[in-house]
């Protein structure tokens, strides 16, 4: 059943009681289908804040989809919260994202709970909202790319190409720093496949490095003038963020670094 | 006076909720308003509206006057000897803050010690923390016994140190309605040189009470628990404490001279009223004192202890139902009683309930260290004024039955 094929029906259960005491007693047999909540799975972090009773959301993406579990020690809000999951779970992120949860005003649960109780729903649709935005952040992950595998040839062929891609990197500076951009630790990765092309992770000291277009741009004109190499692509990340401790002892020496100096950049 | 006819003064209760009929048993949080209130409201705000004290016009002085001879009804409603130890707060809660600032900046030193108990609303605790934390002065806690009574027998213990300032108690617990001995207590403290607060706000509902036989030092109320307009509210502080204070507030009407080389202060009780004040509010406490005062009469209090005994009875004879609050002696309960049921959650009850029409109150009942202390997230309370009726007593019983059927 689709989206909007489920909420059809849900909207279609609820009119067949007239008595709002009629439709607890669906939700509260609604809260008993739900699956169990291991016990010690119940710690604070899956707390939904803003509800007065407890309430526990976890959420697990697979195969592209959202997939849902919950428990509350209240009966009427394992109801609330069993029919949201049993909308919403086994959904793409985006499809989540984009519905306006309308279908609850129609059902008139929010007008017909306390404010405390409404204040709850409010926040269960808010985190299921937030948990599908934050799927949809993630980058997918990378079906690793038909993962090439070298033969002893190869990496024999290709050391001597990451020598000579390392000490091109030796030569970009950040105008801004008198030590390479190598050995400052800002280059995290680098990949040279069988067709010669350059894959490099790398990351500035702050990520709104005022010189950071002239810097990534000298690092690809300077990788692929590397002789043997047919490309080179760049990937900027900030995660994990650069700190001083990724530095190089020489360039502590350059930048009249203590050794033993504490790594304070996170502060 | 009837029950009927006391009914008939409360408009609201024939009010229907989801087309039943409403039965509202949360009048621990607020009570219901007579039509004499509501006529004295509309009275001073369609006929008297003015600001108090300061114009000669005649709605000031008739407003002035209103204002004034609330203050002298309720010195007289609780025995207060001079109207001058009234002072006139939004609530009980400021005038917990009140005491608890200027006491704090009139003679708490690093290391004295402040009493609260165990069963406190937040309202009596969060004062004493902050002006502790601010003057360097210890919280202490007198606790309660498995069935909710204080155990004063600790008292002389806590006091003997002779460090203790003041001990602020509830006359009347908001969760576990037992009347607290609170002379025996005030006895005890003054004999170690300590004074006494008593938080009133559920007391003065339930009690006749006399400040000057009582001998405490303050006791605090609201007004809207007392069938009175919300933000009213009644401070009552000994002359000489009223003398020693320093202002709380600053402002209009609290003073006598204002120069840029420094502030006279007006005498108290104004000193401690800065800003306008509840100009059309405080008059209805006069109504509200006068409707109390019919309560007390014995056929109505007959009715409301037949309500109390049948409701006791009923939820004690019940085994899926854990009540909180059970003193020795019953004349010591109030109709109000705090309880859990075995398995099921007080919200979803409070919510069946309400969709049944009956207002009870669930949750934490601003005081979670009470919370706490017997172990739970929560109670369902419900809470009895002189209107409710046996009938509806016994419709709360039978809901509540059916309403745990359905959550277990």
């Amino acid at each position: 059943m689709n989206l909007e094929e489920k909420k059809q029906q849900v909207i279609e259960d609820f009119s067949m009681y007239d008595e709002w005491l009629d439709k607890y007693e669906y939700l509260i047999e609604q809260g008993k289908n739900l699956e169990p909540f291991p016990e010690e799975s119940k710690t604070e972090d899956k707390l939904i804040k803003g509800c007065q009773s407890r309430v526990w959301l976890d959420c697990e993406k697979k195969d592209g989809k959202l997939f849902f579990k919950a428990d509350s020690d209240a009966i009427i809000t394992k109801g609330i919260i069993s029919l949201l999951i049993d909308v919403y779970s086994g959904r793409t992120p985006q499809e989540i994202a984009e519905d306006d949860f309308a279908f609850l005003d129609q059902i008139g649960l929010k007008e017909n709970l306390s404010p405390t109780r409404a204040g709850g729903l409010a926040s269960m649709v808010e985190t299921i909202k937030k948990k599908a935005a934050e799927a949809m952040a993630e980058p997918e992950a990378q079906p690793e790319a038909e993962a090439e595998v070298l033969t002893a040839a190869d990496v024999k062929e290709l050391a001597p190409l990451y020598e000579n891609v390392v000490l091109a990197l030796k030569q970009v500076y950040d105008p801004e720093i008198p030590v390479n951009i190598y050995d400052l630790g800002l280059i995290y990765e680098i990949n040279i496949n069988k067709e010669h092309k350059v894959h490099i992770r790398m990351t500035f000291t702050a990520p709104n490095c005022p010189m950071a277009d002239y810097v990534v741009n000298d690092v690809k004109t300077g990788v692929e003038d590397v002789p043997g190499i047919t490309g080179c692509e760049i990937d900027l990340v900030f995660e994990p963020a650069w700190n001083t401790s990724m530095m190089t002892d020489e360039a502590r020496v350059a930048l009249n670094m203590d050794f033993d100096i504490e790594d304070n950049s996170q502060e | 006076m009837t029950i009927e006819q006391l009914r008939a003064q409360f408009p609201i209760l024939e009010e229907k909720v989801y087309g039943r009929q409403l039965i509202y048993l949360d009048n621990a949080a607020t009570s219901q308003r007579p039509l004499s209130v509501v006529e004295k409201w509309n009275q001073i705000t369609l006929k008297s509206n003015a600001n108090l004290h300061r114009a000669v016009h005649k709605l000031a002085a008739d407003a002035t006057a209103e204002y004034e001879n609330a203050r002298q009804a309720a010195a007289d409603f609780i025995g207060a000897a001079d109207a001058h130890s009234i002072v006139f707060t939004s609530g009980a809660t400021a005038a917990l803050n009140l005491v608890a600032f200027c006491l704090g900046e009139a003679c708490i030193k690093p290391g004295d010690q402040i009493i609260v108990s165990e069963e406190e609303h937040h309202s009596n605790i969060v004062p004493w923390q902050l002006m502790a934390q601010r003057k360097g002065a210890v919280l202490k806690v007198l606790p309660v016994d498995d069935n909710g009574c204080l155990r004063v027998d600790m008292l002389d213990e806590m006091l003997s140190s002779g460090k203790v300032r003041l001990l602020s108690v509830a006359h009347i617990s908001n969760v576990l309605g037992i009347v607290n001995p609170v002379e025996e207590i005030i006895a005890k403290c003054h004999s170690y040189g300590c004074a006494v607060m008593v938080d009133g706000a559920q007391g003065i509902v339930h009690q006749k009470v006399d400040v000057t036989a009582m001998d405490c030092d303050f006791y605090a109320f609201s007004g809207h628990k007392l069938y009175a307009a919300p933000g009213t509210g009644i401070l009552y502080a000994k002359p000489e404490w009223l003398e020693a204070f320093p202002p709380y507030m600053g402002g209009g009407e609290m003073i006598e001279t204002v120069r840029w080389s420094g502030t006279t202060f007006a005498k108290a009780p104004h000193k401690f009223e800065a800003g306008t004040q509840n100009i059309s509010g405080v008059p209805t406490l006069v109504p509200a004192f006068g409707i109390a005062t019919q309560m007390r009469e014995q056929s109505i209090e007959t009715e409301s202890v037949k309500v109390k005994d049948y409701i006791y009875g009923a939820l004690r004879g019940d085994t899926r139902i854990r009540m909180f609050g059970c003193p020795e002696k019953p004349q010591d309960k109030i109709p109000l009683f705090s309880f859990c049921v075995q398995g099921v959650h007080h919200e979803d009850l409070a919510l069946i309930l309400d969709k049944m029409g009956i207002a009870v109150r669930s949750g934490q009942m601003c005081a979670e260290p009470l919370m706490d202390r017997f172990g739970v997230t929560g109670m369902l309370r419900v809470s009895f004024a002189p209107y409710n009726t046996l009938e509806e007593a016994q419709q709360f019983i039978t809901a509540l039955d059916k309403a745990i059927n359905m959550l277990r």
